[in-house]
């Protein structure tokens, strides 16, 4: 049995020790936001929070995560009010939709670290999510426009 | 009350022996009546919706459900598609919702089979929607008129009413549909007198609306196929076989598996020979367990056994030195497409000019691996999965199951990317032949590995041009020799040998039309030949199949890079060569569609009677969006830069039949140094004849521009003895976010029938680059992709001399 907290819920869950976060939380916890893209940590999609910093969910073992708190795509804001959720609306960026819970934590992270990003900073910081519709034109304009409205120049509405 | 009589007389005169009828009653009287589980005695009665189309339902509330059957794969075709009905039907925006049905044996009878491909669902459901929209809205408009007793002829629907005009009175379809109950099926003849809203009453279609399924997609919520769920299923993963086809398991040794906790079998799936063909599928094992990651681990500890054959022998190399010695022999072929006499104008040439080009592999690689969930309960086959035909899929898991078709029911998801990879049936039956073997029920799940090692790539091309020139410089004959693997699709495709703009259909040859389109280019020369050199090693050792604007990739790449070459040649500007070529003339007038395809090229489809041409003036209006082109792109008006220029090229792609016209201006620095060039910009116009959803075309046609970009620049997949080599992103690389160059993108709307945009413009960003690359440097590429190698290959070409 080994504990998780994730998004704020304490879970327990029999997966051996080595098993990726990834299925642990598509699987098991049933929290299918998460995506499973490549395996190897080239494709971003089943990116989440550890401690407030966005990883790679299949490249991460259960028992490294024991002590730490994972968050989803489902726990980035339960009402998706979250700026980059709100962004992402706004400039109806996703096509398919499979890279975006990956991108959106990509994001949400990018601009916690850095609040006013340029486009080489937007480049730098997501260019290990790939979007196989090739959304990153809107990518771009909408990472931005979530920093926006986190400094507060347009409103969340 | 609304009587029959009166309400026929009213509804255009033409139901009458239609076998339709209004029926009516007062409020909620044909509604269903159900057990009140309170009160037995007294049924309650379930308000009954108004039905008038297969295609969508209205409740009495008002609020109207489009019934999707097109697979949502980030096209929003769903959105699109409820733009049509909400237009047609006058309804207010927020009161329409989507929804997709489950699928049955039954809805390829009742809806056809719905492909989601081709760039083709706008275009086949467009006249067919607006239509039946139409027509329910007479209705409403009759029942609306009757209830507020106001004349038929005064009433007109606006925003989810009817209003009386001369007396201002009005009624909402809510109420309409509260106060009497619609029984009224649409007839053919009521769908060619619809009522149609015209172009310039337009307030849905053609406006940005917000897609109907976007926040799904931004918070997790939305269900794709590998989120698939039932209780105590058992997860299965596929090996790999060591070569893509042709490989027989002889023994499976699971022994060391044992050891894995929750390792429960492995299943060697074995079919037939004949189920084999056209590579649909091959023999594999399946290894099932209790989850995912067991089956994982337990996989690598699975020994297979296998019984190889002369797919061994063959590699990337192997696949285009076939295919250059089917060119070479001139002995077996089909001509696809003739115009004149090549013959005589070969004779009578005083100049020639021959090129070839050559197109490796490329592959679909949606994010979302392959997946299916498969369930027999009730006596039904449930599978849950996306799919991009699935109307078909009750009739094919039928064939390699044995089960009856009646039981077999599909659940549609979200796919995580097509692009043509989900017409693969392979994880679908796969799951089903586990399901129904170990009466669990059974998720496949590929691994990235798995989906790569198992794809169907487009063919590798070897193409040959030749042009022949008169004295005084005219092109007077063209020849195309196509040398690739046709698509095995069935029927769907296969047309016959076109003759001087008729189907020549006394001839024995017929064509993969998937797999030569774009070969029928739209420029007048008197006499013209394409030869389609069928190769069928492509066919049996890699099983290649549709990848996003599919032929096209490969034809018009060679074809405008050669216009290129032929202009330098003639010693013209390549803008000038094409303009003189796109005039419209014989072939290229367009609207001949039933000419060249008398038998259509796509059964199961749900095309309206009334439809119109999408190809109407098909050669002027390539060289309109090649003037707007080079227009807005400033072709050569700027200053002159060392080492940046620009290059050209069109296509009407898909086929002939759907044709998106579409240029580009590729704008290209190169920097000889370090051998490296980057593609600053990209001037993109496309005529989509009428834009449904703005915002969605626009996104659309980006990512289609992108996904040609990365195909020119990047993607290459390699076969080696029998096998693809790169099966991860580690090695298999395709466009991230660096590097993308800025995007012009301008739509023309010419009013005719709309054409699809999600594919089209891929074609045409390849050879625009090399064709730049060229004027900026004098390299001249003839191979995708660009790749280093070959770049500085060229490049070293021209430092040399």
């Amino acid at each position: 049995m080994a504990k998780l907290t994730v998004n704020g819920r304490a879970y327990f869950v029999d997966d051996a020790p080595d098993t990726p976060l990834l299925w642990v939380l598509r699987e098991s916890l049933q929290l299918t936001g998460t995506k499973f893209g490549c395996g190897g940590g080239y494709c971003g999609c089943c990116t989440v929070h550890i401690n407030g910093e966005a990883m790679r969910s299949c490249r991460i073992r259960l028992a490294d995560v024991e002590d730490a708190i994972v968050t989803t795509i489902e726990g980035l804001d339960v009402s998706t009010n979250h700026p980059v959720q709100k962004a992402w609306i706004k400039m109806q960026v996703p096509q398919c939709g499979y890279c975006h819970s990956g991108q959106i934590m990509q994001a949400a992270s990018l601009i916690k670290e850095n609040p006013n990003p340029s486009d080489e900073d937007i480049e730098i910081g997501m260019r290990g999510n790939l979007c196989r519709c090739m959304t990153y034109v809107r990518i771009k304009d909408a990472v931005k426009y979530a920093a926006s409205i986190s400094r507060g120049e347009v409103s969340n509405d | 009350m609304i009587r029959n009589g009166k309400s026929r007389r009213y509804f255009l005169g033409v139901t009458a022996g239609a076998g339709a009828t209004i029926l009516s009653s007062t409020a909620l009287g044909a509604g269903k009546q159900i057990i009140d589980l309170l009160n037995p005695q007294s049924p309650i009665v379930l308000p009954p919706n108004f039905y008038p189309s297969i295609w969508f339902t209205m409740e009495s509330n008002g609020r109207t459900t489009v019934h999707i059957f097109k697979a949502e794969m980030g096209q929003h075709v769903g959105t699109a598609f409820a733009q049509i009905v909400a237009e047609q039907l006058c309804l207010n925006w927020i009161d329409v919702e989507i929804d997709y049905p489950e699928i049955d044996h039954n809805t390829f009878l009742k809806y056809g089979g719905q492909i989601t491909g081709g760039s083709y669902s706008i275009h086949e459901m467009f006249d067919r929607l607006s239509r039946e929209s139409a027509v329910a809205r007479r209705i409403l408009l009759e029942a609306g008129a009757e209830l507020i007793d106001a004349s038929f002829e005064d009433c007109i629907a606006k925003d989810g009413l009817i209003v009386d005009t001369i007396m201002d009175q009005r009624i909402t379809y809510s109420e309409i549909l509260s106060e009497t109950t619609i029984d009224y099926e649409i007839s053919d003849e009521d769908l060619r007198n619809a009522p149609l809203i015209q172009k310039a009453n337009y307030k849905i279609i053609g406006k940005p609306v917000t897609a109907v399924d976007i926040s799904e997609k931004v918070n997790g919520a939305g269900r794709f196929g590998i989120d698939a769920f039932v209780p105590n299923m058992k997860y299965a993963k596929v090996i790999v076989p060591p070569t893509r086809h042709g490989a027989k398991i002889k023994t499976i040794e699971d022994t060391k598996a044992k050891s894995i906790a929750g390792y429960i079998a492995t299943l060697p799936l074995n079919f037939p020979d004949a189920a084999k063909v056209g590579g649909f599928v091959t023999d594999i094992p399946l290894v099932i367990a209790e989850n995912y990651p067991a089956a994982l681990r337990a996989s690598r500890l699975v020994e297979v056994d296998w019984e190889l054959s002369d797919h061994v022998n063959f590699s990337t190399q192997d696949l285009l030195s076939s295919s250059r010695a089917l060119i070479e022999k001139q002995a077996d072929y089909a001509e696809y497409f003739k115009t004149g006499d090549i013959a005589l104008a070969t004779k009578a040439s005083t100049s020639s000019v021959e090129r070839e080009y050559v197109t490796n592999m490329v592959t679909h690689a949606p994010l979302e691996p392959a997946s299916a969930l498969a369930h027999f309960a009730d006596d039904k086959l449930h599978i849950y999965a996306g799919h991009q035909a699935a109307p078909l899929l009750p009739e094919l898991i039928s064939l390699y199951t044995g089960i009856d078709k009646e039981k077999i029911v599909f659940y549609p998801h979200l796919i995580g990317g097509g692009f043509g990879a989900r017409v693969e049936i392979e994880p679908v039956i796969f799951a089903s032949i586990a399901a129904l073997t170990t009466k669990e029920p059974i998720k496949i799940i590929f691994t990235r590995e798995d989906d790569m090692g198992l794809g169907h790539p487009r063919s590798p091309s070897v193409q040959r041009l030749t042009a022949y020139m008169n004295d005084d410089k005219a092109i007077t004959g063209l020849r195309h020799d196509l040398a690739c693997g046709w698509i095995v699709f069935g029927a769907a495709g296969l047309v016959y040998p076109i003759k001087d703009g008729k189907a020549d259909q006394s001839s024995k040859d017929q064509v993969q039309l998937f797999s030569v389109s774009g070969s029928d280019h739209w420029y007048d020369v008197p006499n013209t030949s394409v030869r389609a050199f069928r190769n069928l090693d492509i066919e049996k050792v890699v099983s290649n199949r549709a990848v996003r604007s599919v032929a096209n990739n490969y034809t018009v790449f060679a074809i405008e890079c050669f216009m290129d070459e032929l202009a330098e040649e003639l010693d013209t500007d390549p803008v000038d060569l094409r303009l003189s070529l796109l005039k419209g003339k014989g072939v290229n007038s367009g609207g001949n569609e039933a000419d060249l395809f008398p038998k259509g090229i796509k059964p199961f489809w749900n095309t309206s009677p009334y439809q119109t041409s999408s190809s109407i003036n098909g050669g002027k209006r390539l060289a309109n969006v090649l003037r707007t082109a080079t227009g807005l792109a400033n072709y050569n008006g700027g200053p002159v830069k060392k080492n940046v220029a620009q290059g050209v090229a069109v296509a009407g792609a898909e086929e002939r039949t759907n044709p998106s016209f579409c240029a580009c201006v590729a704008t290209v620095e190169v920097v000889p140094e370090s051998y490296v060039f980057y593609v600053q910009k990209l001037d993109v116009v496309i005529d989509l004849g009428l834009v449904i959803n703005p915002d969605g075309a626009d996104a659309q046609i980006e990512g289609s521009v992108l996904w040609g970009l990365s195909n020119s620049l990047f993607e290459q997949l390699n076969l080696k003895q029998g096998s693809f080599v790169e099966t991860n992103f580690d090695t298999y690389k395709w466009q991230n976010i660096v590097g993308i160059p800025e995007i012009n993108l301008t739509i023309v709307e010419n009013g005719d029938y709309p054409t699809g945009a999600g594919e089209p413009a891929t074609s045409v960003v390849g050879p625009a680059i090399c064709n730049a690359i060229y004027n900026a440097s004098g390299a001249r590429i003839r191979t995708l992709p660009i790749t280093q190698g070959i770049f500085a290959q060229a490049l070293g070409k021209v430092q040399k001399h």
